[in-house]
């Protein structure tokens, strides 16, 4: 038997020193208030790591511990696991996205039963109040679609091409339908193209593709910077950058210098960083002190940037808080 | 009569059989029976709130269950020397030919899974019959097979309803039978613990009995061990292997099914990884990766230590990206681990 | 012999080939009950290719195939193992991480109970195949330890034993002993005498001499697919069997024709 005590041994050791190593690296300073943010949106895409930069930012002000927990792919069975597991860890808050309340209701109605306090943000506005969720903090999409409709068709566009990287996801298919709903009050048309953007060459072709198989279409709109990239290249190689008026979801630096140039006609804002800030002091405060929001959206977008104010967010973005 | 009465007992003694613990030392399962064992200890120790907790373990367990009835059909075929790596597309194959059936034609849940069942037997036949009519390796026919079956799921999905998921099915016709047999809870002391720990139970046992104690599971020793010489006796190798591919389309179609009665919708991303994951919880289990040597029992530890480890971390509070840097190494220790204590074992025997 | 002198099997005028290369061209032996025949020869003499049509793993081109007087024509090996034909080939015996029992039994486990419930009888396997190695000499510790931990004799004679128990009434051994050691070589050879004892049949190919000298009662020279002929021990001495198995002849005519360069 004692041959076996050193390979066990061993064993343990070699463990409990690689989980260690993990644990030592992110752990945070302990403070009494812990909040647990689940999301599907993983650090790598550079939508969420700014929200992800809004929750750490929240975090170190309000000087409580935050976890963020995300599946490696958009895994909805895996996200609704991750969600079950952040329940049964007795959090003092929970931080969600929706972006498929099937899939996810019944691990958000156990945390509401279980008396964790839930706000859900960036998916879901038109689900959460009925799950039970304290609010939801984010921009309501079919609001700000048809907002982005009406300034595109008052740009004088006539037929749009809306570009969706995961039909399906609701809160994706709203931004189409009220981007379609004003343009078509306007008297336009729209038609969506589904692209994967896991694969930017694949959707560049695709919406080239689109435009070459329609020659009408005159205006793009993209519903996400991983969605604008393409469409610029797209756009570009046909020699018709400028001539189509382009306008995208949510900003990067490369949408910003493009919309400063007069490539694109506008970026619809969500503010995802304040998506992250906000729920990390909004579940602190009601920890601390009861407060509770009177709302059932705390609306963080539609805000428009356009040519105007273009450059002076482009630092922002830059730094990753914008 | 001393003389002969000595001789018996010189006799006896060399002929004793190896004591239980030998036996134990050297069952392929030992390794991960003890990882197991070391990471409850090690998350107990963390984190005991969450991980300890009755709602903790059903989350774990339900994790490990997902992946575990997988890992059952991939040791059973790794044994027997084979890959399958469109496990995974199966899977999501499998979810999206249901929800497709029931939401665009109407038909029943119950009725449509069978369908899918059906198929996905059907593509674990041609797997299996390729493999032994092309003698190319299984891992390069079934490579072909992840991207041929999960082509061909995005493709049908966009076709038959321009989109890439399709949720509320719950309100499908049929769901309220296909959740009862496969996504309803067990209430235990209040919590829920979900009914695929179950199935992956049931279906663990089933194939573990297959493997030990019949003649088909001698056979898929023999198949992995050394086909040729197998054949020679008269083991039907290439059925042998075939069964073996239809079992894992099975398990695809179980938990595809699983998860749409948990879930309620079915996606063409579903499944994406689950090939290797479930190939890692295998060789975690002690099954070896050239064929003829494994236990079912181990790919159970193996999912055990994958589920216990996945949710763990949430209750560690350490971030989900270092997830997958300790499946990598979890593996790697595992498979040293595994190999020294069997080489011990065996010398031990002698 | 058997009773009225038919041979176990009997091949006439085998003739095979593989596209272009004739393989076998005439080949004729038989072999009768409780008797060894070696089979000798070069490398490329055909031994595997006649081996392999008598198991039934090749159809002979040309030529008639007999066992125990009755034509036959074999589709696969298990058609040649189903009328008593078990061949032992030299790598591919056991399979090593399965256990002594399992090898044993493989192909042919034993069953309790029925339908569903039919289980393979581990210990009913365990108990034979102890039983079976220790009547042939070899004594186990654990059946169920991996036939690995076997030296490499033991191994083969597992194989043998394993057909003999299985009922067969003729034994093809390819090369046995060509990997071994002179002791387990030894072993093997005592298995075969043990295996015509009990009136099995035994085809024995082998590169050695000696060892096909020491437990052969005739032998069957193959040259380049063809035939030399059958000899019996008194009609052919060790050392003749030696220059026919390495082309002596050959070897005389060129040393001849060496020194004679060298004289000049």
């Amino acid at each position: 038997m004692s041959r076996y005590k050193k390979p066990v041994a061993i064993y343990l050791v070699l463990l409990l020193l690689v989980i260690a190593t993990g644990v030592t690296f992110a752990q945070k300073d302990r403070a009494d208030i812990r909040i647990v943010v689940v999301s599907h949106g993983q650090a790598s895409d550079p939508f969420w790591s700014v929200v992800k930069n809004g929750v750490d930012r929240a975090a170190q002000d309000m000087k409580v511990t935050v976890e963020y927990q995300a599946p490696q792919t958009f895994d909805m069975v895996a996200m609704s696991q991750l969600i079950d597991a952040a329940v049964a860890s007795n959090p003092d808050g929970l931080v969600v996205s929706i972006p498929d309340a099937d899939a996810l209701g019944d691990s958000i109605k156990a945390a509401v039963a279980a008396g964790i306090p839930v706000i859900s943000m960036n998916s879901g506005s038109d689900v959460a109040e009925e799950l039970g969720v304290m609010v939801h903090v984010g921009q309501t999409e079919y609001e700000a679609g048809l907002g982005g409709g009406e300034r595109m068709a008052a740009a004088g566009v006539k037929n749009a091409l809306c570009v969706n990287q995961e039909v399906g996801n609701v809160a994706l298919d709203l931004r189409c339908q009220g981007f379609t709903d004003a343009m078509t009050a306007a008297g336009a048309t729209v038609e969506v193209l589904a692209v994967d953007l896991a694969d930017p060459t694949d959707a560049q072709q695709r919406i080239a593709g689109a435009l070459t198989a329609n020659p009408d279409i005159d205006g793009i709109l993209t519903l996400g910077p991983t969605g604008s990239a393409p469409a610029m290249a797209a756009l570009e190689e046909g020699g018709m950058l400028g001539a189509i008026k382009l306008a995208t979801f949510d900003l990067s630096p490369e949408v910003l210098a493009a919309i400063r140039d007069g490539n694109m006609l506008f970026a619809i804002d969500q503010q995802q960083y304040i998506q992250g800030y906000l729920p990390i002091v909004l579940l602190t405060l009601f920890n601390t002190n009861l407060n509770t929001i009177a709302n059932d959206v705390l609306m963080t977008g539609p805000g428009f940037v356009t040519q105007a104010t273009a450059a002076a967010v482009i630092e922002l973005s830059a730094a990753g808080t914008r | 009569m001393a003389a002969t009465a000595s001789a018996t007992k010189a006799r006896d003694e060399r002929l004793t059989e190896s004591s239980l613990l030998k036996r134990l030392l050297s069952r392929p399962e030992l390794g991960a029976a003890g990882g197991a064992i070391l990471v409850w200890i090690f998350f107990a120790i963390i984190a005991p709130e969450g991980f300890l907790s009755l709602r903790g373990t059903a989350s774990y367990l339900e994790v490990s269950s997902h992946l575990g009835i997988l890992a059952v059909a991939v040791s059973l075929l790794m044994i027997g020397g084979e890959f399958d790596l469109s496990i995974g597309s199966m899977l999501g194959f499998a979810g999206v030919v249901m929800a497709i059936l029931s939401t665009v034609l109407g038909v029943p849940l119950y009725l449509s899974s069978l369908i899918a069942l059906a198929l996905a037997l059907g593509v674990g036949f041609v797997n299996g019959y390729m493999v032994n009519k092309t003698k190319l390796p299984s891992f390069i026919i079934t490579l072909a097979g992840l991207f041929i079956i999960r082509g061909l799921t995005i493709a049908f999905m966009r076709l038959m309803t321009g989109r890439t998921q399709l949720g509320s099915l719950d309100s499908a016709p049929g769901y309220a039978v296909l959740r009862a047999i496969f996504g309803a809870d067990i209430t235990l002391a209040g919590v829920g613990f979900p009914i695929s720990i179950l199935w992956w139970l049931a279906f663990a046992g089933l194939a573990t009995w297959l493997l030990l104690r019949t003649s088909v599971g001698n056979w898929i020793f023999g198949a992995g061990g050394a086909a040729a010489a197998a054949r020679n006796v008269g083991v039907p190798v290439d059925r042998v292997k075939i069964g073996l591919f239809m079992l894992t389309a099975f398990a695809a179609w179980l938990v595809a099914t699983i998860q749409i009665a948990v879930v309620k919708s079915a996606d063409t991303k579903r499944g994406e990884g689950q090939e290797f994951i479930s190939i890692i919880a295998v060789v975690i289990g002690g099954t070896l990766l050239t064929g003829g040597y494994g236990s079912a029992v181990g790919a159970i530890l193996g999912a055990l230590i994958f589920g216990m480890v996945r949710q763990g971390i949430v209750f560690a509070g350490v971030d989900a990206d270092w997830f997958q840097v300790f499946m990598g190494a979890m593996l790697i220790i595992a498979v040293l681990v595994n190999n020294f204590i069997r080489r011990r074992a065996e010398e031990a025997r002698r | 012999m058997t009773a009225n002198g038919t041979p176990m099997i009997d091949v006439r005028d085998i003739h095979k080939f593989f596209g272009n290369v004739t393989a076998l061209s005439g080949v004729s032996m038989n072999v009768h009950a409780g008797e060894v025949m070696c089979l000798l020869g070069d490398n490329g003499a055909g031994k595997s290719t006649l081996i392999k049509t008598l198991s039934g793993v090749h159809k002979p081109d040309k030529g008639e195939y007999y066992v125990e007087g009755k034509h036959v024509d074999f589709d696969s090996p298990r058609d040649a193992l189903n009328h008593g034909i078990a061949t032992v080939y030299q790598d591919l015996a056991m399979i090593p991480l399965m256990s002594i029992s399992r090898n044993f039994f493989l192909g042919s486990e034993p069953t309790r109970g029925r339908w569903l419930f039919k289980r393979f009888d581990v210990k009913f396997a365990d108990k034979v195949a102890r039983e079976e190695l220790k009547r042939m000499g070899i004594d186990i510790r654990d059946p169920s330890q991996p036939v690995g931990t076997l030296s490499g004799g033991e191994r083969q004679s597992v194989a043998i034993a394993r057909a003999v128990h299985f009922g067969a009434k003729v034994l093809i051994l390819d090369e046995p002993t060509a990997a071994l050691g002179v002791k387990q070589a030894g072993v093997v050879l005592r298995y075969i005498a043990q295996a015509r004892a009990r009136g099995i049949a035994v085809v024995f190919i082998t590169h050695n001499p000696h060892h096909a000298y020491a437990v052969g009662d005739r032998f069957t020279i193959l040259k380049r697919g063809q035939s030399f002929g059958t000899f019996t021990k008194e009609e052919l001495s060790r050392e003749e069997m030696v220059r026919m198995m390495s082309g002596a002849d050959e070897l005389d005519a060129l040393t001849h024709e060496l020194s004679m360069n060298n004289e000049q």
